[in-house]
């Protein structure tokens, strides 16, 4: 809590000073802002262990109560800033109960006997304070839970990183495609810049050929030391980097031989932070959204890095904020690097909305 | 790519000579034929016309070792031995002799072995064994050609049906075995006054007796898909919130007959009613022969009660459709399907999305293109995983589908249980006037529809499933 109410702050500071250093390479001043990386990530509830115990009858009691609280939201949440209406508080109710019991069987069967001990990974005590920190404050699901499901993945998150949105599931996809057409970029080395709690990092991690590589880089200190964290947990440090620092800052030894470069950097236009969704702008750090007056500060400035960076051959991919943002995008490749890129693409997410775009470099 | 894999693994030799193998002991041949020039089609008609099946014995040979006519020559003159006892009694001598079946706790050897005839007898009517004969025979020609596996599907499929068609016919010829071996043991302990060993064979024969039961009971799934998972669909019929309440009621009594199974339930997709129950919903059934039994449930249910949401209390009559489907194993797969077919969507989707929202909904709905088919997901907790769901059971219905027209195509199939029969109403559940359950097919009925609503169907899909197979056998 201390801590991110501390990277708050900073960040808020870090957009400030963004805005009038606007486009200049380093445009936000570094770590002197932060708190030194202290503490470790915190453990995601379903990999803790299960040292507390309860009746069945005190955790359908609780349950009960969890359940009137989603009930009670209805659609307020949807009808003021497109939240989660009761049906999906429920469901992630049912996902909190499957994170937090070892067995949960018990509370969806009615034979079950009322004085059997349950095992939990957290006080039930504890319990009612998550569920009403997740309705009463809003807190996000997966900050509540300390992981997020992402493709195939289970990642650890928590407040100062980003939760990974399922649009950007699909970077990977297209990565897969990519480099199962093109072995010498299967076995290259990508980069994921900003890469949050690691999940495009992990998840390309887990698509390359074994001389392949990624490097994973971000501000955040404590996006860092979760990603690292992921990364350890699915066994890839070996294969995946974590380095910390400003977007290419700390990649200037590879300029020229990179093979793949990804990113889905802060692209929301700052005019829009006050009027987000509750869980994403009361909760989730400043640092990963606000990009800048039109959103595109920090994806203009990779698209001059990536010219930089790409060796021939290399394929990038870059998520937006939709079809303005692509299309500017793509002018400005058009324009300002006008031999350096072909084959750019446009990629709508499942949604219809056109939210990536891809190219090659010369 | 797996099917080349599958392709590798069937063409190694011994996997091809193990069948032929276990095919020949089936007829208790001395000694295993090579493989050797395909029978064509044609040879397999005109053998087949002339009489194959008055001389079973000896053709069965042809066809097990499925060579040129010369090489089969000294087979063919070696009859199979229908097992028998040593004074000459065989299975059907002890069907024919009609002894007294008395209760199980009566030690009595011939009450046992004519229960146990009578209960391969079954079996046999249940498997529709002449029609299995011819079927085996066939794939076993089909087996032979050289070009099978250019086609690696469709040969991976043929030698999955042959595998478990020989399985069939060997569970049930050791059956047979084992029965006139104990009735020998019995009458040697007999002749030779060894009272000890006399009892304990009777004992053996009594545990054969029970265990036998269960076979008559597997004989009545078996069907190719039988064994698989599967998935229940259940969708409300017109009439509002009455009707969405019922299917919510049947979707209730599905889930609670798989639990009671012991099968992993997982609600794939719902589409809840706005005041109650659901508009429809996907439910996946994992575990053995949940197919065989659910497949029986395809049909509309109706239901007969005064509505709870009807202020003037009247008596509505509703319906709910249920279709199932089986889960075909990798590789058993009747469609392939490609990327370039398939629209999928975001659903329940709006706004701008991505870093702006943050979502743990990430339903995606498939659309095949080419067949307006859908499947839809939203259990899940990751888009990626809501996607895969979907895919799973558009691939379960595209088969299903493939599955029905093939069956057109085929005479022999098209009294097949796996038929999508919306229009077709099957079970009348009566709470009001009277109270009843009611299956319209086999006019098996209950009165305590509240067991059958909590999931007590095993008696209704057991006697639809036994009368569906005699009226088979009859046709
Ligand atoms: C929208 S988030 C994306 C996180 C992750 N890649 C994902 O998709 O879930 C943007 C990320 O960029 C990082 N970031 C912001 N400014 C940065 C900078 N100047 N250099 C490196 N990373 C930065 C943020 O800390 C944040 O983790």
């Amino acid at each position: 809590m201390n801590l991110s109410s501390l990277a708050r702050a900073s960040s808020l500071s870090t957009s400030l000073a963004s805005r009038t250093l606007h486009r200049s390479i380093a445009r936000r001043p570094i770590s002197c802002f932060y708190s030194p990386p202290s503490i470790n990530p915190k453990t995601p509830l379903f990999l803790r262990p299960p040292i507390f115990t309860a009746t069945l009858s005190d955790l359908q009691k609780w349950q009960n109560w969890a359940k009137t609280l989603a009930s009670s939201v209805g659609s307020s949440f949807t009808d003021s800033d497109n939240g989660p209406d009761s049906e999906i508080l429920h469901r992630e109710l049912n996902w909190l109960v499957q994170d937090a019991l070892e067995n949960p069987n018990p509370l969806f069967h009615m034979e079950s006997k009322f004085e059997t001990v349950m095992k939990l990974r957290v006080d039930l005590g504890d319990l009612y304070t998550l569920w009403k920190q997740r309705i009463e404050t809003r807190r996000p699901f997966q900050y509540v839970v300390g992981c997020e499901h992402w493709r195939d993945l289970v990642l650890s998150v928590e407040e100062g990183v980003l939760i990974p949105r399922p649009e950007t599931e699909l970077i990977v996809d297209l990565v897969y495609d990519v480099v199962n057409k093109n072995v010498d970029l299967m076995g290259g080395l990508w980069v994921d810049l900003g890469t949050g709690s690691g999940a495009i990092a992990i998840g390309i991690g887990r698509v390359l050929g074994d001389g392949g590589r990624v490097i994973a880089t971000d501000l955040s200190p404590v996006a860092v030391q979760v990603a690292s964290f992921n990364v350890k947990r699915y066994n890839l440090q070996d294969k995946i980097s974590v380095k910390q620092g400003s977007w290419f800052d700390p990649l200037t030894e590879f300029e020229g031989r990179v093979a793949g470069l990804v990113s889905n950097p802060p692209y929301i236009p700052s005019g829009h932070i006050s009027g987000l969704q509750a869980e994403v702008g009361r909760h989730e750090p400043i640092l990963a959204l606000d990009g800048g007056e039109d959103g595109m500060s920090d994806l203009l400035h990779l698209c001059n890095g990536a010219a930089l960076m790409l060796k021939s051959g290399g394929f990038f991919a870059f998520e937006t904020n939709g079809e303005d943002q692509c299309r500017l995008f793509v002018d400005h490749m058009e324009s300002v690097h006008k031999n350096s890129f072909y084959d750019l693409k446009i990629v709508p997410d499942f949604a219809g909305i056109q939210r990536f775009v891809t190219g090659i470099r010369l | 790519m797996s099917s080349t894999i599958l392709r590798r693994a069937c063409r190694k030799p011994y996997t091809i000579l193990s069948r032929y193998q276990s095919i020949s002991t089936l007829f208790q041949s001395p000694s295993i034929p090579k493989p050797q020039n395909h029978v064509s089609g044609f040879e397999f008609q005109s053998n087949n016309a002339s009489g194959w099946f008055s001389s079973v014995s000896n053709k069965r040979l042809t066809f097990s070792c499925g060579s040129s006519l010369n090489n089969t020559l000294s087979f063919s003159t070696q009859a199979a031995v229908v097992p028998s006892t040593a004074d000459g009694l065989t299975v059907d001598g002890i069907v024919a002799n009609q002894w007294t079946i008395l209760d199980e706790s009566e030690s009595d050897w011939k009450s046992h072995a004519s229960a146990i005839a009578q209960s391969i007898r079954l079996i046999k009517k249940r498997l529709q064994w002449e029609k299995l004969k011819v079927r085996l025979e066939m794939l076993s020609i089909h087996m032979e050609k050289p070009d099978l596996w250019d086609d690696p599907v469709n040969a991976g499929r043929i030698s999955r049906e042959y595998g478990s068609l020989v399985g069939k016919m060997k569970t049930v010829n050791s059956l047979e075995q084992e029965l006139i071996e104990h009735i020998d043991m019995i009458k040697l302990a007999h002749e030779e006054d060894d009272p000890e060993l006399e009892s304990e064979s009777v004992k053996a024969l009594l545990r054969m007796r029970q265990s036998v039961k269960e076979k008559e009971l597997e004989a009545l799934l078996a069907g190719e898909h039988d064994l698989c998972s599967c998935y229940i669909e259940v969708q409300a019929g017109a009439g509002g919130t009455e009707s969405m309440d019922w299917a919510g009621m049947v979707m209730q009594m599905y889930k609670m007959w798989a639990q009671r199974h012991g099968y992993g339930v997982t609600v794939v997709d719902e589409m809840r009613g706005e005041i109650a129950g659901i508009k429809r919903a996907t439910l996946r059934v994992d575990g053995e022969y949940a197919y065989g039994y659910a497949k029986a449930e395809v049909g509309a249910h109706r239901l007969v009660r005064i509505s709870p949401f009807d202020s003037a209390k009247r008596r509505h009559t509703s319906f709910a459709a249920v279709a199932v489907t089986p889960i075909l194993g990798d590789g058993s797969h009747h469609v392939q399907i490609s990327e370039s077919d398939l629209r999928i969507e975001r659903y329940r989707s709006g706004g701008a999305g991505g870093q702006h929202a943050n979502v743990t909904d990430s339903a995606v709905r498939i659309t095949h293109i080419p067949t307006g088919i859908t499947a839809a997901c939203q259990n899940e907790r990751s888009q990626h995983q809501n996607k895969a769901s979907a895919m799973a059971v558009l691939q379960s219905r595209l088969d299903q589908r493939e599955m029905a027209r093939q069956a057109q195509m085929n005479a022999q199939y098209t009294q097949s249980l796996t038929d999508n029969s919306w229009g077709n109403q099957i079970r009348s559940y009566v709470l009001h006037p009277y109270r009843m359950v009611k299956d319209l097919r086999t006019n098996f009925e209950v009165s305590d529809p509240d067991s059958v609503l909590e999931g007590e169907i095993d008696d209704f899909i057991l006697s639809f499933l036994t009368d569906s197979m005699d009226k088979e056998n009859e046709a």
